[in-house]
């Protein structure tokens, strides 16, 4: 068990590598769980229980005395591992300011009355110190609640890596995702990134009549922190999306002065650029889309005269089109999660509306899911599909296949549009204009719990990361 | 302050083209296209009604009126400088909200811009389409794309030949004008010509 986590930890911190170019190895290193009494009690009944939240507080680390820096470092651990197991909304997570009063005391001198008092059902206790060049820390569940506090239902020592100035975040991160896999077995999506279109630096594109600002692909981590360019070409680059294992990044460049679909690999920013389906002034391909087991794309191209959807596998090879439709536009294909099937916006009905089909991957089966003005939906591998609905003014809903029925999730703040959904299938980043210009937000399933994730330029075409390692 | 600004601009343009038109005329009698009245701006026929609404600063007289360099001077001039120029003789069409059809006064545009591309039959030029903000990013990717076909297919219709047009769409990407209002998105539902090569 501990040697697949740390294989699986490898493997998202080499994704991460490339993303932050610092090339030092960091985040959660090691991990081994540390010797745990279980009980059954009412306590330890909440915790498997994935219909209760119980009442979570996280103090500061307990750390030796005197090193300034490592203070720092781990109270970063701390608030974002608050911040991560807030996300998911499997606990009540007390605020760290309000339990900041708590004396931090070893363990075994937990402060049971006082974290009762501020309705705490369990605490998460970490016993840092520094190890050579990294952070150890000994992280244990207590109970402070129930017939027997001090009881411990779960404890793991995690090595972190902090040389990097993403080190604690990234490892904070991994933490709450092994947190979350062990208590709750639930797959967080703490160590996921965010991939979007953006016009913040204001990159003005060459030999055009007007100052035209072109769009860049940015990087952030699933909270919005470490906003990193990857694109530099001075052009339009929009609709990135990530591969299944998060290493490949497909998104549509104007680069050449048409749209084409390139595929880059972020573990070597910079080089062996891919362009699958070889668009040329004639041949125009977007918005590419990957095939769950990333053999394939699906994208929009207008290569029969207008405007279909083609599947080309992932070396070029295979190209065919999935609707041949000469007097309708397809656009925004998405796979189901079987890879057998795509759903995808056809305007055919008539009105140019596009609204929402799905076909087999074999062309056969064609089915209009609803009649609502539809855009960009997004298949989830939790059974529901997600699209911007209505227009001009629009806003973010979902198509649930066991209770077929379009529900509407935003609230009419601003235009919301281009939902994107996390691989757990429990939240969706959106573009929403709610604050003035186009942000991206992510939201939970439900429409609640709106968090803005970038506040500066215009912010388009979110992606969602799958889980690294899967 | 934006609209008024726009006046004195005009009225010195139309003087400029006039006085130009005096000294030199251009080679090709291109009539300059024609001010569209603000009812057929919103409704796409110029024939129709009564004005629904004050009139804004019609987008073309921007670029169409300032016309004072003779057609034959252009073949001298770089590709970027062409079309960065404020008086490119090829001139932009517009569209209404979620249409590619081809108004009147786009079509006389867009016979305008052909005798241009006969003047000079060396020309490749591409035809970006383009759209307002309203819609989302992918629908208007694709009405985008309706709309550079469509102006090609009328020029293609007016004898120019297929391999010099080029076409592209932006959608909502690229706007015109930044502004957030109908004289903003009168400006940015259009097709645009941009030289390609000569």
């Amino acid at each position: 068990m501990i040697k697949m986590l740390r294989n699986l930890l490898v493997a998202s911190t080499a994704a991460g590598l490339a993303v932050s170019g610092s090339g030092v190895a960091d985040g959660l290193l090691n991990a081994e769980a540390l010797i745990r009494q279980q009980q059954v009690d009412e306590v330890a009944l909440a915790l498997s229980n994935p219909g209760v939240h119980p009442r979570l507080g996280v103090p500061d680390f307990v750390l030796p005395q005197g090193d300034a820096k490592m203070t720092d470092i781990a109270k970063t651990v701390a608030d974002v591992l608050w911040d991560d197991l807030n996300f998911e909304r499997e606990y009540y997570l007390i605020p760290r300011a309000s339990s900041a009063g708590i004396p931090v005391t070893p363990v075994a001198s937990l402060p049971y009355a006082q974290w009762s008092e501020l309705g705490a059902d369990v605490v998460l206790h970490g016993n840092a110190y520094v190890s050579g060049q990294s952070l150890v820390i000994e992280l244990r569940l207590v109970a402070v609640k129930g017939q027997t506090p001090g009881t411990q239902y779960f404890g793991k020592k995690y090595q972190c890596g902090i040389q990097s100035a993403r080190g604690p975040r990234d490892c904070a991160h991994q933490i709450a995702d092994d947190f979350h896999g062990e208590v709750r077995k639930v797959d967080g999506v703490a160590r996921t990134k965010l991939a979007f279109a953006s016009d913040r630096d204001s990159v003005r594109v060459g030999g055009r009549p007007n100052q035209t600002t072109g769009k860049e692909i940015y990087i952030s981590d699933y909270d919005g922190a470490n906003q990193v360019r990857i694109t530099a070409n001075r052009s339009l680059n929009i609709s990135p999306s990530w591969s299944p294992t998060g290493g490949l990044l497909a998104y549509t460049s104007y680069s050449s002065g048409y749209p084409d679909v390139y595929v880059a690999n972020l573990a070597q920013p910079g080089r062996g650029l891919l362009r699958p389906a070889q668009g040329s002034e004639s041949v125009h391909n977007q918005l590419s889309a990957w095939s769950p087991d990333g053999s394939m794309l699906a994208f929009m191209s207008n290569k029969s005269g207008n405007l279909d959807i083609w599947v080309i596998n992932r070396d070029g090879s295979g190209l065919r089109n999935l609707t041949n439709t000469p007097n309708a536009s397809e656009g925004s294909p998405t796979w189901s999660p079987n890879g057998q099937m795509m759903a995808f916006t056809s305007d055919r009905a008539g009105g140019m509306t596009p609204q929402l089909y799905t076909i087999n991957l074999t062309g056969t089966g064609l089915r209009r899911v609803t009649h609502e003005r539809i855009d960009r939906p997004t298949w989830s591998s939790q059974g529901f599909i997600a699209f911007t609905l209505g227009s001009p003014g629009s806003e973010i809903a979902i198509w649930d296949f066991d209770d077929p029925s379009v529900k509407v999730l935003t609230g009419g703040l601003g235009t919301n549009e281009s939902p994107a959904i996390s691989p757990n299938g429990r939240h969706i980043a959106f573009v929403t204009t709610r604050w003035g210009r186009q942000e991206i937000a992510v939201m939970d399933r439900t429409g609640q719990n709106v968090k803005r994730i970038t506040t500066s330029g215009n912010n388009t075409y979110p992606n969602w990361q799958p889980i690294p390692g899967r | 302050m934006k609209r008024s600004s726009w006046i004195p601009l005009v009225v010195l343009a139309l003087t400029l083209a006039v006085s130009a038109c005096g000294k030199k005329p251009p080679v090709v009698a291109a009539p300059p296209p024609p001010m569209p009245t603000p009812e057929a701006f919103l409704s796409g026929n110029s024939n129709s009604g009564t004005p629904v609404r004050p009139p804004d600063p019609p987008p073309i007289p921007l670029e169409s009126t300032v016309t004072s360099a003779p057609l034959d001077s252009w073949d001298s001039k770089s590709i970027d400088a062409i079309n960065s120029a404020a008086d490119s003789p090829l001139k932009p069409i517009y569209f209404l909200l979620d249409s590619d059809e081809i108004s009147e006064d786009a079509k006389k545009i867009l016979a305008a811009n052909a005798e241009v591309l006969k003047t000079y039959p060396t020309w490749v030029i591409t035809v970006e389409g383009h759209s307002d903000e309203r819609g989302t990013a992918e629908y208007n990717l694709a009405l985008g794309d309706r709309r550079a076909l469509a102006a090609r297919n009328y020029l293609l219709s007016l004898g120019i030949a297929a391999p010099r047009m080029r076409t592209v769409s932006y959608g909502k990407e690229f706007p015109f004008d930044p502004g957030h209002d109908e004289s903003a998105w009168g400006k940015n539902r259009r097709a645009h010509f941009m030289l390609t090569a000569k």
